[in-house]
């Protein structure tokens, strides 16, 4: 390549807002040095739905729909912090029955995300039919959802003091034949894409997060464990039932987009383990507490409340007044910090890198919008 | 507005009827999920509710090669002048579906002092068919799209399977 | 024990308060109260303890002050510290963001919604609003886009 008498310089490239992987609107400004990124600068705020304005001007109820819609994918993690959250400051204790309902819908909406992950991913780096099955698996686990909390995908089913409705034979025995059945397609997905000569070549050596990027920056959930970091809330910080059950943490060792798809397929089946105890130790009891108010006036103070999604940590932080509004709730979501390591990520890498490691890191943009 | 989208400037007769039939039976969406509904219009795209038998599977990421818009999610104020802007780059003739309650109306998210959201697509694109829900059910999405077919080719489209309380 | 570590650590930065928190109620283990210009050291002392940033919010807790919180918690030990400092309407408040980039994006998002400056911030522009946008919606007396005659609270 002749240089001499050519000034080189860079030219700015905009991936976004609108692109077909289908994370959200995210646009990212990338500065080019041929087929080389010199810098990338993320602009978000497209999908800004003002969530935390909303919570000062509705009551603890009325706010409860909204934590569905901030991760659409894992919704019901999200209804489950913010409910922890708003039962720690009203001091009202779960029942048993209730808990473990909120754990096996809560681990199926967990397989639900990381089946979409898996499926939207490969898609962005070009393959079409892993999409195709694992919609399908996606769709019997819709169904089985779709029969007690009543909707696909923007969940609203638990209440402050526990569950509104509970789970039936019905229920119970499609749950147990479906895992079966999904144990059975581990077989065909690691056949169809981890064995896959391209996937290795576009996913092992990039993209690599180091330990202390990851202290750093802040990050959390499949992306942190593909680094080789055990750092679960599930279970550095028991809630709910988890205690009661045993499961495993899935940890990778490079860091690598490989390590972290890894550790995604081997945390479906930790979920499925998770369920199956859940089932047969599942109590009897009531499935939601006694002396729930009707109206929720919380006495003036804050709290701060994590659980494990699917992407990382969720964390919910409410200040109270002692108002039936919220004085102020921020919602600690683990997108926002996964996605400001990507920047320092994409240096020096190839623009179809940027793609793959971009899709690796799981981000929902509405939710760090929010 | 209408007339930039629906009317030609050559009238071909007879002939018209059979491009509005290729026209309906190949809709060629936009890849434009802004927000939650975006994954049901996925699963609408996947193995399950195919938009394939319906010649509407074709999902393009750029507006120059496709016809109908799918605007599925929250309309943002920041992402407001893209949508009108992507709208105008698309050829026509062309369509917009409005999906979910945020893109009819505003949706969930919209209350007395918000500031943040554009309460409706119609507001700054000019719609054609809306599906309420939220999210809607692909099915739903379908319904959405044969309405369409019904209103570009001006006959009924599969109405023996739809109309179940006929 | 990063309950008593983190104390020690913190001692000689002089801080308001540094006292054990009521986990059950607030979901704390360490409640620290400290003035705005000593964030950078608190943040560096926390780092070398092994803590990361969970969160850095602020709340307009009255019509003169804001306070911000800011969250560290640690990967291989639960301790989850709060650190609350209080800053007067109109001053600016020092990055921590040289420190731990993660900061660097929530400092933006406090901007944003409150209005509040942090000097020494490489990139303190708007993040989530449109970038000619003139409101700072988080703060008490914004009253929407209709507005009526508002009471702040």
């Amino acid at each position: 390549m002749i240089t001499q008498g050519i000034e080189e310089k860079t030219f700015w490239l905009n991936l976004g807002p609108q692109h077909p992987s289908t994370h959200g609107v995210l646009r990212v400004l990338l500065e080019m040095d041929g087929e080389y990124i010199a810098s990338a600068e993320p602009v978000i705020g497209y999908g800004h739905r003002a969530h935390e304005h909303m919570a000062e001007n509705r009551n603890y109820h009325q706010f409860l729909p909204n934590m569905g819609r901030v991760d659409y994918l894992h919704a019901l993690a999200y209804n489950h912090g913010y409910c922890m959250a708003v039962e720690k400051l009203i001091g009202v204790q779960v029942p048993e029955r209730a808990e473990y309902i909120r754990v096996i819908t809560n681990e199926f909406n967990r397989i639900t995300s990381h089946l979409l992950w898996f499926g939207a991913y490969l898609m962005d780096l070009g393959a079409f039919t892993p999409f195709l099955y694992c919609f399908d698996d996606r769709e019997h686990i819709l169904d089985l959802l779709d029969s007690i909390t009543g909707s696909r995908l923007t969940y609203c089913f638990f209440r402050f003091g526990g569950v509104p409705k509970d789970i039936d034979d019905d229920f119970i025995s499609g749950t147990r034949a479906f895992i079966k059945r999904l144990r059975s397609r581990w077989t065909d997905y690691h056949n169809l894409v981890t064995k896959n000569v391209i996937f290795i070549h576009r996913a092992k050596g990039v993209g690599i997060f180091t330990k202390e990027q990851c202290q750093l920056y802040g990050i959390t959930g499949p992306s942190l464990r593909g680094s080789g970091i055990p750092y679960d809330i599930r279970k550095s910080e028991p809630y709910s039932a988890y205690p009661a059950f045993n499961f495993e943490i899935p940890v990778g060792e490079n860091g690598d987009i490989y390590d972290r798809y890894l550790v995604r397929l081997e945390e479906m089946e930790q979920s499925c383990r998770i369920i199956e105890q859940a089932l047969d130790k599942l109590p009897n009891g009531p499935i939601m507490a006694d002396k729930v108010p009707k109206r929720i006036k919380p006495a003036a103070g804050e709290v701060y409340v994590a659980v494990e999604t699917a992407r990382g940590e969720f964390g919910t932080y409410i200040v109270s007044n002692g108002d039936i509004k919220p004085y102020r709730i921020k919602l600690r979501v683990p997108s926002f910090s996964n996605l400001s390591l990507m920047v320092e990520s994409f240096k020096d890498n190839l623009v179809a890198d940027v793609v793959a490691i971009l899709g690796s890191i799981d981000v929902v943009i509405p939710e760090i919008d929010r | 507005m209408e007339t930039k989208t629906g009317q030609p400037l050559i009238h071909l007769g007879v002939l018209e009827e059979a491009l509005n039939l290729a026209r309906a039976n190949s809709l060629w969406p936009l890849t434009f999920g802004l927000a939650c509904c975006a994954i049901e219009m996925m699963a609408a795209g996947a193995s399950r509710f195919d938009l394939d038998r319906f010649g509407a599977g074709v999902f393009r990421p750029s507006p120059r090669q496709s016809d109908l818009m799918i605007v599925a999610g929250t309309i943002s104020k920041k992402m407001a002048p893209a949508i009108v802007r992507l709208w105008d780059q698309m050829p026509a003739p062309k369509w917009v579906i409005a999906m979910g309650n945020c893109a009819i109306s505003g949706g969930p998210f919209y209350y007395e002092n918000q500031y943040a959201i554009v309460p409706g697509a119609d507001l700054i694109i000019p719609v054609d068919v809306y599906v309420p829900g939220c999210p809607p059910r692909p099915e739903g999405l379908i319904e959405g799209i044969l309405m369409l077919e019904e209103k570009i080719t001006k006959r009924g489209r599969l109405r023996k399977f739809r109309d179940v309380n006929r | 024990m990063l309950t008593d570590s983190i104390p020690q650590a913190l001692s000689p930065l002089n801080l308001e308060k540094v006292a054990p928190g009521d986990y059950a109620k607030t979901g704390y283990h360490l409640e620290v109260t400290a003035a705005p210009e000593q964030m950078p050291a608190v943040a560096q002392a926390m780092l070398n303890q092994g803590c990361f940033l969970e969160s850095l919010t602020a709340v307009h807790t009255s019509k003169e002050a804001f306070t911000l919180v800011y969250h560290f918690a640690n990967f291989y030990e639960l301790c989850r510290t709060a650190v609350h400092a209080i800053l007067p309407d109109g001053a600016e408040a020092p990055t921590i963001s040289h420190i731990i980039p993660a900061a660097d994006w929530y400092e933006r998002e406090v901007y944003d919604l409150f209005g509040i400056k942090f000097s020494g911030h490489p990139n303190l522009k708007r993040l989530l609003l449109p970038e000619d946008a003139e409101i700072h919606p988080l703060r008490k007396e914004f009253a929407g886009e209709e507005a009526k005659a508002e009471a702040p609270k």
